[in-house]
């Protein structure tokens, strides 16, 4: 379980990014973190990992504090930075020197998601495409089987087929004990993917609501033009017509875009909020 | 589990250094073994074999031990190996002594490789001496292998593990070109102690020429110059300071450094 109790964190002591931010992730989710370039996706994920400290607040991950970077709680999280790291090694090589830090690490594992993710290859590593080495690692992250599992923008430099097998590959290694948390700017990689959708904002916490209650409390529709019936939260023109969010009213469930949701919950949080805490 | 050290642990993380760091380790330590062997040489044929010696051991101890302090911490020029360094599953201790065991292997490996060159010109000099000069056995006693016990070495030694604990520090400080920044935080202050001593030691005495600190002061006495050294028992304390106190409190601020680094 990750828990944020009153977090604030700013690179400056008097222009704090993050202010009493309150966050629960529980077991058995994938959470995707979503907020605009230099919302602070990154930092929020640095300070789970224990690369950053908070300025107030506590966080806990896995009942540790990240902070300390203890063995014990590094072999059981594992952290995709936006660019990774790969040495000139084969794969070979590469498992013989880091899979004996991650206690249950499955070389069978990464076999096969090797071969989902199609890299097969006796290059060393740091000779691969960028997106090649990216999804290496993604196998490999996998493969240590953490109980927590953070990519920030992990389909950056994925071409389109990748970015399809990527999110078949992360839905069937979810399994009960894990909590993987995506960050992105790119909603649609994360669509079909996510259980639940975390939206930050100006270092403020806009939304933290699963798939299904998003489902229930909102509907996505293309409306009339002239469309007037209920309040709109968010609105854009489409070729195929008025796409809106309002509120779900009748009970029946749409099927969410997050992009346009995120749009809603950035230039409309307010409202949105006002929705969820209902 | 140990969160502090374990020794198989420690294993795993010294061989993932030394494979997936061979180039940059041992690449270092042949650039330094290359420019002492270079320096030996020009300055034997420029000042003699005795400034040589003296001269090599010290740009090849404090200086390359300098540069594979600055090595060993370089995760943090570039992002994605930098996280991969700190978020690998082994404690701040181990993680720290895998450097200074590199450290620690330059420095031996360094010794043994001046030594060899040092015998090889040294024999080399002994060889070309007349031996039916009248001065052949002064000649040839003049000039003997560097010993690893004498003053020179010994001064040579405090340099580089305070060098060498300044560049650990530098390194886990500066992310982008830690070497270079260090150097100049170095230099910055070794000018700004000696002007900062002239200074004060110009308002106490009169008539200074200069002043070194924690060693000599330089006086003008008419026209003579005058030297006013530190009393012997200050002089201890300067010795112990620099040879072992403030190495050591350099290394553990490099690891106290390292585990509360942010990154």
């Amino acid at each position: 379980m990750i828990l944020l109790d009153k977090f604030c964190f700013g690179y400056k002591a008097n222009s704090l990014l993050y202010q009493n931010l309150q966050l629960s992730l529980e077991r058995g989710r994938i959470y995707g973190l979503l907020g605009k370039n230099g919302a602070g996706k990154s930092t929020l994920l640095k300070n789970l990992i224990g690369l950053l400290y908070p300025t107030s607040g506590t966080v806990s991950v896995n009942g540790f504090n990240p902070s300390g970077r203890q063995p014990s709680f590094l072999r059981t999280i594992y952290f995709i930075p936006e660019e990774v790291y790969v040495p000139a090694l084969t794969i070979n090589n590469y498992v013989k020197i880091f899979a004996p830090f991650y206690p249950a690490f499955d070389r069978t594992m990464l076999n096969t998601y090797l071969e989902k993710l199609d890299i097969q290859t006796d290059k060393k590593l740091n000779t691969l495409s960028f997106g090649q080495q990216k999804k290496f690692i993604i196998a490999f992250a996998l493969a240590c089987n953490t109980s927590v599992l953070i990519m920030d923008e992990p389909t950056n430099g994925l071409d389109i087929p990748s970015k399809k097998r990527f999110r078949k590959l992360i839905s069937s290694s979810m399994h009960d004990d894990r909590i993987i948390f995506i960050s992105t700017h790119q909603t649609r990689d994360l669509e079909n993917l996510i259980d639940q959708v975390v939206i930050v904002d100006n270092g403020e916490l806009v939304l933290n609501a699963p798939v299904e209650v998003i489902g229930q409390k909102l509907s996505f529709k293309i409306v009339e033009e002239n469309y007037n019936e209920q309040p709109v939260f968010y609105e854009e023109e489409l070729l195929k017509g008025r796409a809106v969010i309002i509120e779900n009213t009748n009970g029946l469930e749409s099927q969410i875009n997050l992009e346009q949701l995120f749009n809603a919950a950035t230039e409309n949080p307010v409202m949105v909020k006002a929705v969820f805490n209902k | 589990m140990n969160d502090i050290l374990s020794l198989s642990r420690f294993g795993w993380l010294i061989r993932k250094i030394f494979i997936e760091k061979t180039a940059s380790v041992f690449g270092s330590m042949l650039l330094c073994f290359i420019v002492t062997l270079v320096f030996y040489g020009m300055v034997m044929l420029l000042q003699g074999i005795a400034e040589a010696q003296n001269d090599a051991f010290l740009v090849g101890l404090t200086l390359g031990g300098a540069l594979m302090a600055s090595v060993v911490f370089g995760y943090f020029s570039n992002d994605a190996t930098g996280v991969s360094f700190l978020t690998l599953p082994a404690s701040v201790l181990e993680k720290w002594l895998s450097g200074i065991l590199i450290i620690g292997l330059y420095f031996f490996l360094f010794l043994v490789y001046f030594r060899l060159i040092d015998l090889a010109f040294v024999a080399q000099y002994h060889h070309n001496l007349n031996t039916h000069s009248p001065y052949y056995k002064e000649q040839y006693e003049l000039v003997n292998i560097l010993r690893f016990t004498d003053s020179t070495a010994a001064q040579n030694f405090t340099m580089f593990f305070n060098f060498t604990g300044i560049m650990m520090l530098g390194a886990l400080f500066f992310n982008k070109a830690a070497f270079i920044k260090t150097a100049l935080v170095i230099c910055s202050i070794l000018v700004a102690g000696f002007l900062l001593n002239l200074f004060i030691i110009n308002l106490l005495i009169k008539n200074v020429q200069t002043a070194f600190p924690f060693s000599i002061v330089w006086l003008w006495v008419g026209k003579e110059r005058a030297r006013l050294d530190l009393s012997s028992e200050n002089a201890d304390i300067v010795k112990i300071a620099f040879r072992f106190v403030l190495p050591a409190i350099l290394w553990v601020l490099s690891l106290l450094r390292l585990k509360e680094k942010e990154f």
